[in-house]
């Protein structure tokens, strides 16, 4: 968020652009306009065919901003046009719309929703009639202190039924300028957005879009506007009875248009990180306010040094991060580990007992470094800016490392805006040019690991090095079955199977002996689990859950039986489900599945058929699958198995490859043996 | 309390003697809920452990109550941080006089008090609702070290008093108690009506009179975790609990009985009543829908089809709004509204078109169990309409579902089916039975294809016919788009290892007695059974393998519920190649016992084709927990049978 500009610190500035021009309106026609449908075009539209057989589709969307003088003031002014045809009832959802607003809720100022109408047009025959949304269909309520949705509903929804509506908003908000999202959950015909900003106002754009534009253009146009501001008697008062006094502002801006067409629906896929990172969308930023090239701006941002500097100036950041803390005697003791690395990790185990983690991630502290002492409870900045000052007071070189969560959507690193950042965490520079990436919000995880929601490509370091920093997964996420099983005559399986869990799968599984059992139980609801014991606690190891169990086999013996040992123990279904795939795969953290088992055949019997040994890989180290089945002695058998995927990243043209092995793997797994009585 | 005042403060005394010390200051509050205090029973098996619940319900009069709740909650492990958050819920109607709290460390010292600025305000609209004035306090004590204890503390004002507090100490698994108490204070001349389930000898407290109030009290103790068992009632149905509920009420204005369910019935009726008034357009427009058509079915069908084609459901719930509809003529003027304006509106079309309705409230969702017949209370959240067939031989009943657009004629399904509704009449409705729907209803059967070729990759077609509350977790498929179809239908597949080429899907005509669909798959599976040497291995049961409930630790503890009747029949067709055939076929299965029957068979028919015929049918029946071991036993058996591999030999090998 940035803060607002003082008026007075502009209005001197505007005197030198007070100037006199026609105003000019935009140059391009509108792709809809509200309520101009009729009877031909409803037809026209209704008898095109549904893209996908959706529901329902948006026949047009169409925005528009702007910045326009006010009262004592500039405001953003934004204006959607909307035109949706519903086809059939499950689109009926998408009658209502939801519009959320912003206040500040320490000077109460707000955004306003204004202007807002809204049409049902249905066709019966020839005849094409019009319902209007009523005023008490409209409903708002408190979201939270920063934020108020407006809820309204069209009346009269039918299959084909036309639907349109448009509102503007009002906001005094220049930081907020409305992003827009080209791609929706149903199919969209044409999205439009348009913004026009006047010279002494600056956004960066961030376009994100695996969809063409039809048009992505930017042009030059005359802008006019004109605000007003109350005058000041000559004692420096305003009262009721001053006039206003009008400025009219002349000055180029600068006209953004971008269409897309013919979109698809957006349909979430397994293994995305947030689908804000792959639907079609515009975002800005305030970057700066001139009002005269000659002088200073009255607000940049537009580097990383500047980012910095207000990130460590500000209260929730920088101040939190310059407070004492009760905790600080007990960090600056552990000077005397020699270790930088132990000694890091001793200051992390510090914040770990003392406070907990709300779950919200944050940029930013709400709360003062003592008040989340008190609490005992933090979010990720509390947290994370807590551990950055005890490494400090422990002697070491610490500084925070901004980043955005998976869930929260990739970093452009070309871009220095803050707003993409909603996380923090601790960097350590250690002697040697090594460095450690500290997190101290899951007691869970060994120190070196980040959190898997952590793992998004890049962190931003602050301070005098300022730099990006890798944020790769350090372990992977391993499932590893050691089973040393005797197989008896009538097909039974018994004897010790260890699962362990490493790396992230281990932070998933830190849990009481009791818990794992039943988990493991109810993956595998036929073996009979006779002891479950949980060794390690510490975290630098893996989960670790011993069991004594039997898989029962037949009543009778058999004289042939077949025995498929990695099988048995439990296999995953293919996590690529899905024969097609448009966006590529994103996963936080490599994948490894492994199998040892150790098999005694019963006495008498023999391995007359043992699966093929088999190794595939995927292009590019991609990734491997290795299987054996060698004969240690007579009476027993070795399986190994081992899948592991080495990378995070996927393209959409190698899913095909990745589908692959995970099936081949799996088929390979589920061969059986072949024992058959001598 | 005096029967606990003694086990507490002897919990105290060894806490001081345990923890006194020169470090531990000589001023301050005195410690509580300390957790080395704790009996090791309560421990057991708890995630969580109810120290103290006190819970009171002032009637203040016939239009207002006032609840008030402390509750200390000692959380033992990060499983049972649940507890430390705390959510208080508020309305137009419910306001909240205070609402406090403070958390303790594992000693019982005070770590800190809630602040008004730590109690976050929050909007319980479901997400779906247009508006809803459903509103909470929530406010988080949760600790980063265990254990630790969180002390509650808040005051609801109701002037909604057709609800009365229900006390359930321990409404779920892993939680044990140590002391719960309820108290109900009533004025002179109004009289409580409650009811005690599952409550331990001692724990109802003689009646007294205490000024100008009636007092009724309840106290539990000791109430060791308990856990949630397969096929099984749910905790909550099993602890002790006292429901209560008003003789007199009245909210806003609207006063009314409630001695016996006629009582609620002909207050909801009256609430309601009056609101059905429609256009005189509409009104001849239904006379004209159903003019000709003689079938009383048909003539209901026609109005309710109308109600499905021109509105939609809504959900507003604002204040007494919760309980009143919208009038019928605003539903006709915006075409939509909430579960009671619409069924309001089909009442009043059916009336329009000559054929008389009632509305019958009930207790709505595939999770919830029957309402309490035994209590009449206000235990409802859904009205659907009940149409009584008076031209019908016997006595029949079309009920409808009305804020639906794609529900089935006359099907109320796993949503409403199976369970009591309340006919709300002027004269005072009575509880009847909405359809139900058993193991004759409920059918899924199967045929399927599968062309398997000498590398032992297979092609496959499936059909299924799933009707009744099998039906219902298909239902609404034919409404997604067709690569939503494919994206459903995918992840329910249990197979490891499959492409899926084509879908079509066809609901059973209007007409059956219950609806269905059938669904029509073609499959390619790659690696089905690929040779193993000279011999081939394949599963004929490809995709209705039923695993046995995992074994219970310890003796089942609580009754045998299977409440999910079906019928299953799969007929699996396998088709292999002439350089194959079965080296063995698994000895056909005959399971019949009281808890259902089960048959599974294969055999070669004389084309070659491998023939698999499976059948389940499970009725819904209870049993006592002493039948659990049979059961599972049967189940076994099934699992076993279910997974009878069949073995390929290669001829040409």
């Amino acid at each position: 968020m940035i803060t607002r500009v003082a008026p007075a610190s502009w209005r001197g500035a505007l005197a030198g652009l007070v100037l006199c021009f026609p105003v000019l309106a935009w140059a391009q026609e509108v792709p809809v306009r509200f309520g101009k449908l009729d009877a031909q075009e409803a037809a026209q539209l209704l008898a095109r065919p549904a893209p996908d057989s959706a529901a329902a589709e948006v026949i047009c969307d169409f925005g528009q901003s702007t910045i326009k003088g006010g009262q004592d003031g500039f405001e953003l002014r934004f204006e959607r046009t909307a035109r949706l045809l519903i086809r059939r009832r499950p689109g009926y959802e998408h009658a209502t719309v939801r519009v959320v607003l912003y206040h500040d809720p320490k000077n109460g100022s707000r955004e306003q929703i204004q202007q807002l109408k809204g049409i049902t047009y249905n066709l019966t025959g020839k005849e094409l009639s019009k319902d209007l949304l009523r005023t008490e269909a409209v409903f708002s309520r408190k979201l939270n202190d920063r934020l108020d949705e407006y809820a309204f509903t069209l009346p009269n929804v039918r299959e084909g039924s036309i639907l349109e509506f448009t509102y503007a908003i009002r906001s005094p908000f220049l930081f907020n300028l409305q992003d827009w999202q080209f791609q929706q959950a149903i199919p969209v015909r044409w999205s439009e957005y348009r913004v026009q900003i006047p010279s002494f106002y600056r956004y960066k754009e961030m376009t994100r879009s695996y969809w063409p534009f039809a048009v992505n253009t930017s042009g030059a146009a005359q802008y006019t506007t004109t605000y007003r501001e109350k005058t000041q008697d000559s004692y420096g008062a305003t009262n009721a009875s001053s006039t206003d006094k009008a400025y009219q502002i002349s000055t180029q801006a600068l006209t953004r248009r971008w269409v897309q067409q013919d979109i698809p629906a957006f349909r979430p896929e397994p293994f995305l990180t947030t689908e804000h990172d792959y639907l079609s969308r515009v975002d800005f930023e305030l970057e700066r306010i001139q009002f005269d090239p000659n002088r200073d701006p009255q607000f940049v941002v537009s580097s990383w040094a500047q980012i910095e500097k207000e990130l460590l100036e500000k209260e929730e950041f920088g101040q939190y991060l310059q407070q004492n803390s009760p905790l600080a005697s007990a960090a600056a003791a552990l000077r005397s580990i020699p270790d930088p690395a132990a000694r890091a990790a001793a200051a992390r185990q510090l914040v770990l007992q003392a406070v907990g983690y709300s779950g919200s991630a944050s940029l930013y502290a709400r709360a003062t470094p003592k008040r989340v002492l008190e609490t005992r409870q933090g979010n990720a900045a509390e947290i994370n800016l807590l551990l950055v000052r005890l490494l400090r007071e422990a002697g070491l070189e610490a500084q925070p490392l901004l980043l955005s969560t998976r869930n929260h959507g990739r970093i452009q690193t070309e871009l220095p805006v803050l707003s993409q950042f909603n996380y923090v965490a601790a960097h350590v520079r250690l002697p040697g040019n090594q460095e450690l990436v500290l997190d101290a919000t899951d007691p869970t995880l060994p120190p070196e690991l980040l959190p898997e929601n952590c793992l998004n490509d890049q962190g931003r370091l602050l301070g005098s090095a300022g730099r990006w920093v890798a944020l790769a997964p350090s372990a992977p996420n391993l499932r590893y079955t050691h089973a040393r099983l005797t197989l008896e005559a009538t097909g039974t399986l018994q004897g010790t199977v260890r699962q362990e869990y490493a790396g992230y799968a281990a932070s998933e599984h830190r849990q009481p002996v009791a818990a794992l059992r039943q988990q493991w139980q109810q993956a595998h609801p036929d073996w009979q689990i006779e002891k479950a014991e949980v060794v390690a606690t510490d975290l630098t190891r893996p989960v670790a859950l011993t069991l004594a169990a039997r898989l029962p086999g037949a009543e009778a013996t058999a004289a042939t039986l077949y025995v498929r040992p990695t099988a048995q123990l439990g296999l995953p279904a293919n996590p690529f489900r899905h024969p097609d795939r448009l966006y590529p795969v994103d996963m936080a953290s490599p994948q490894r599945l492994e199998y040892m088992v150790e098999l005694t055949l019963p006495e008498g019997y023999a391995a007359t058929e043992l699966p093929a040994a088999a190794t595939l890989a995927l292009p590019n180290e991609g990734g491997r699958f290795v299987f054996s089945v060698s004969q240690p002695t007579a009476q027993t058998l070795a399986i190994t198995s081992r899948l592991h995927l080495a990378k995070t990243h996927y393209s959409a043209e190698e899913y095909q490859a990745l589908r692959e092995l995970y099936a081949r793997a799996l088929a390979k797994m589920a061969e059986p043996i072949v024992v058959q009585r001598q | 309390m005096r029967t606990y005042l003694f086990p507490f403060v002897a919990g105290c005394a060894a806490w001081l003697s345990v923890a006194a010390g020169p470090a531990r200051a000589a001023y301050g509050p005195a410690p509580k809920y300390a957790v080395a205090a704790l009996p090791g029973a309560l421990r057991e098996n708890a995630h969580a452990v109810v120290r103290r619940h006190e819970e009171t319900l002032l009637v203040k009069s016939v239009s207002r109550t006032v609840e008030t709740v402390r509750r200390a909650v000692t959380v033992l492990d990060e499983a049972g941080a649940r507890w430390a958050t705390e959510l208080v819920y508020y309305s137009q109607l419910n306001s909240i006089s205070y609402f406090r709290g403070s958390v303790y460390d594992a000693e019982g010292r005070l770590l800190r008090q809630l602040r008004p600025a730590d109690i976050h305000d929050i909007s319980l609209s479901d997400g779906f609702s247009l508006a809803s004035d459903a509103r909470g306090r929530v406010a988080d004590l949760s600790q980063p070290s265990y254990p630790y204890t969180v002390e509650f503390e808040y005051e609801v004002v109701s002037d909604n008093p057709l609800f009365y507090s229900t006390w359930r100490p321990q409404p779920v698994e892993q939680l044990s108690v140590e002391q719960a108490s309820f108290r109900v204070l009533m004025p002179t001349g109004l009289a409580l009506r409650y009811q005690e389930l599952h409550l331990p000898a001692g724990a109802a407290q003689a009646r007294h009179t205490q000024g100008s109030q009636e007092v009724y009290e309840w106290q539990v103790h000791d109430l060791a975790a308990r856990e949630e068992e397969p096929d099984g009632p749910s905790v909550a149905d099993v602890t002790p609990a006292v429901l209560t509920a008003p003789t007199q009420f009245e909210v806003e204005g609207h006063a009314g009985q409630l001695s016996s369910w006629a009582d609620l019935s002909r207050w909801t009726y009256e609430l309601n009543a009056g609101r059905d008034a429609l256009p005189p357009a509409l009104q001849a427009r239904m006379a004209a829908l159903v003019q000709g058509e003689t079938d009383e079915r048909a003539r209901i069908r026609k109005v309710y089809e109308f109600l499905q084609t021109t509105t939609r459901y809504v959900s507003i719930q604002l204040g007494l709004g919760g309980w009143q509809t919208f009038p019928a003529a605003s539903v006709a003027a915006n075409g939509y509204g909430d579960c009671k304006a619409l069924t309001n509106y089909c009442k009043a079309l059916l009336g329009a078109a000559g054929i008389t309705a009632h509305a019958a409230l009930v207790r709505a969702g595939s999770d919830e169990q029957d309402i309490r017949t035994d209590f009449p209370s206000s235990q409802f959240n859904h009205v659907v309409l009940c149409v009584p067939l008076v031209k019908s031989a016997r006595p029949d009943t079309v009920w409808l579902e009305c804020t639906s657009q794609s529900n089935p004629f006359g099907y109320m399904g796993g949503f409403t089916g199976n369970r009591h509704a309340l006919l709300l009449l002027p004269q005072g409705g009575r509880l009847i039975a909405t359809p139900r729907y058993g193991a004759t209803e409920n059918r899924r059967e199967r045929l399927a294809d599968v062309y398997l070729d000498a590398q032992g990759n297979a092609t496959a077609t499936l059909r299924t016919l799933r009707t009744g509350l099998e039906y219902d977790a298909v239902a609404t498929l034919p409404s997604l788009d067709l690569p939503e179809q494919k994206k459903h239908i995918s992840s329910r597949l249990p197979l490891p290892n499959f492409t899926l080429t084509k879908v079509a899907l066809r609901p059973t005509p209007p007409g059956a007695a219950v609806p269905g669909l059938t669904e029509s798959l073609s499959l390619t599976l790659p690696a089905l059974a690929p040779p193993s040497g000279k011999r081939v291995f394949l599963t004929p049961n490809l995709l209705s393998r039923l695993s046995a409930p995992a074994a219970s630790v310890g003796e089942r503890q609580t009754d045998l519920w299977l409440d999910h009747a079906l019928t299953q029949t799969d007929t699996v067709r396998l088709h292999v190649p002439a350089s194959l055939r079965p080296e063995q076929l698994p000895a056909p299965v005959q399971l019949s016992t009281q808890f259902g029957t089960y048959s599974s068979q294969l055999q070669t028919l004389p084309d070659g084709t491998i023939q698999y015929i499976r059948r389940l049918q499970l009725p819904r029946t209870r049993f006592a927990r002493t039948d659990y071991p049979a059961y599972l036993e049967f189940r076994r058996k099934i699992s076993a049978a279910d997974k009878a591999q069949l073995v390929l030999l290669k001829t040409d090998a």
